[in-house]
């Protein structure tokens, strides 16, 4: 491992997350953080972010926009 | 050009959403058709499973605007914006392509135009953003007792403390994040969506989350405060 490899880690620790990691680079980064608790922290911080952000309910849609929604629908038709 | 639609799933199309009414006078559907001829029965079929699959994003595309609108009637008027321009525009729409992500796109780009002038927002430049990232980029992480405390904070935060704190993130950035995070797009399928570079996206996300995780602490730091006073006995404790 280089010195460098903290930095590279923490550079690519967001498209680790998100899955976005060519496999090469994935299989670098992934390696670093089982051996650097420091960065694993960090990893797991944003990792908890992520599952808040995801977790927080929806609101469904009122029923007043479905019947507008589909009022402008029919109108669509009506004009095509 | 003739496309060739493959039919959704049945378990994608909603029944309940379709209207009574004639099928038949749906009227040009371009692209979107496939051999039929109009006023067939498998060309109406076809509208019928287009306006399906699109009424059935309804509810993730109303909570998608309520977090750009931060308010609910305009969040209202943007999805139906939403779906006026989608049914307007839907030969445009290319067959086999993600129509999910499409409609994102025009629900964006519609919230941009209409929503975000009327708020008077100053808009960032791309340059101006790329150039922050890369000064925000970290180059070494803290001790890890440190985030492991932050990480106990974050047991405390609660969906309001989430909602609050996206809500004060710009909106290029506030965007970016929920699309990936909440609606699990790709960078890609974010940067179409939003009309700009991958690069961009990136650039997006990292200030997004960095202001994102710092707002959360805050808040979390804040609670701890007010735990303390209100703590047994009311007296002043730490």
């Amino acid at each position: 491992m280089s010195g460098k490899s903290c930095e590279e880690a923490l550079d690519r620790l967001y498209e680790f997350i998100d899955n976005e990691l060519p496999p090469e680079e994935l299989r670098r980064v992934a390696a670093h953080l089982q051996e650097c608790s420091g960065c694993d922290a960090e990893r797991r911080v944003n990792e908890r972010i992520k599952e808040l952000v995801s977790g927080c309910p929806k609101e469904a849609a009122p029923d007043d926009l479905r019947a507008r929604v589909l009022a402008v629908i029919a109108e669509e038709r009506e004009a095509g | 050009m003739i496309a060739v639609l493959e039919a959704p799933s049945p378990s994608a199309v909603v029944p309940g959403f379709i209207p009574d009414g004639d099928l038949g006078d749906l009227g040009p559907l371009g692209s979107w058709a496939m051999d039929a001829a109009i006023g067939t029965d498998e060309y109406a079929a076809e509208a019928e499973a287009f306006e399906a699959l699109a009424l059935s994003f309804m509810n993730q595309l109303y909570a998608a605007a309520l977090r750009m609108t931060r308010n609910p009637s305009d969040a209202e008027d943007l999805v139906q914006e939403t779906y006026a321009k989608a049914f307007a525009g839907r030969d445009r729409f290319t067959t086999g392509t993600n129509l999910k992500a499409w409609l994102y796109r025009i629900q964006t780009n519609a919230f941009i135009n209409t929503y975000r002038k009327k708020q008077r927002e100053p808009k960032r430049t791309d340059a101006e953003a790329i150039e922050d990232w890369h000064v925000a980029r970290a180059a070494s992480h803290t001790s890890s007792g440190l985030v492991s405390a932050e990480q106990a904070a974050l047991d405390s935060i609660g969906d309001l403390d989430i909602r609050e704190a996206l809500a004060q993130l710009p909106d290029d950035f506030r965007l970016a994040v929920y699309l990936s995070d909440v609606e699990g797009f790709a960078y890609k399928e974010i940067a179409e969506i939003m009309d700009t570079p991958v690069g961009t996206v990136m650039s997006r996300l990292h200030r997004g989350r960095k202001m994102l995780r710092e707002l959360l602490a805050e808040y979390a730091a804040d609670r701890g405060i007010v735990n303390h006073r209100a703590g047994p006995g009311g007296s002043d404790v730490r």
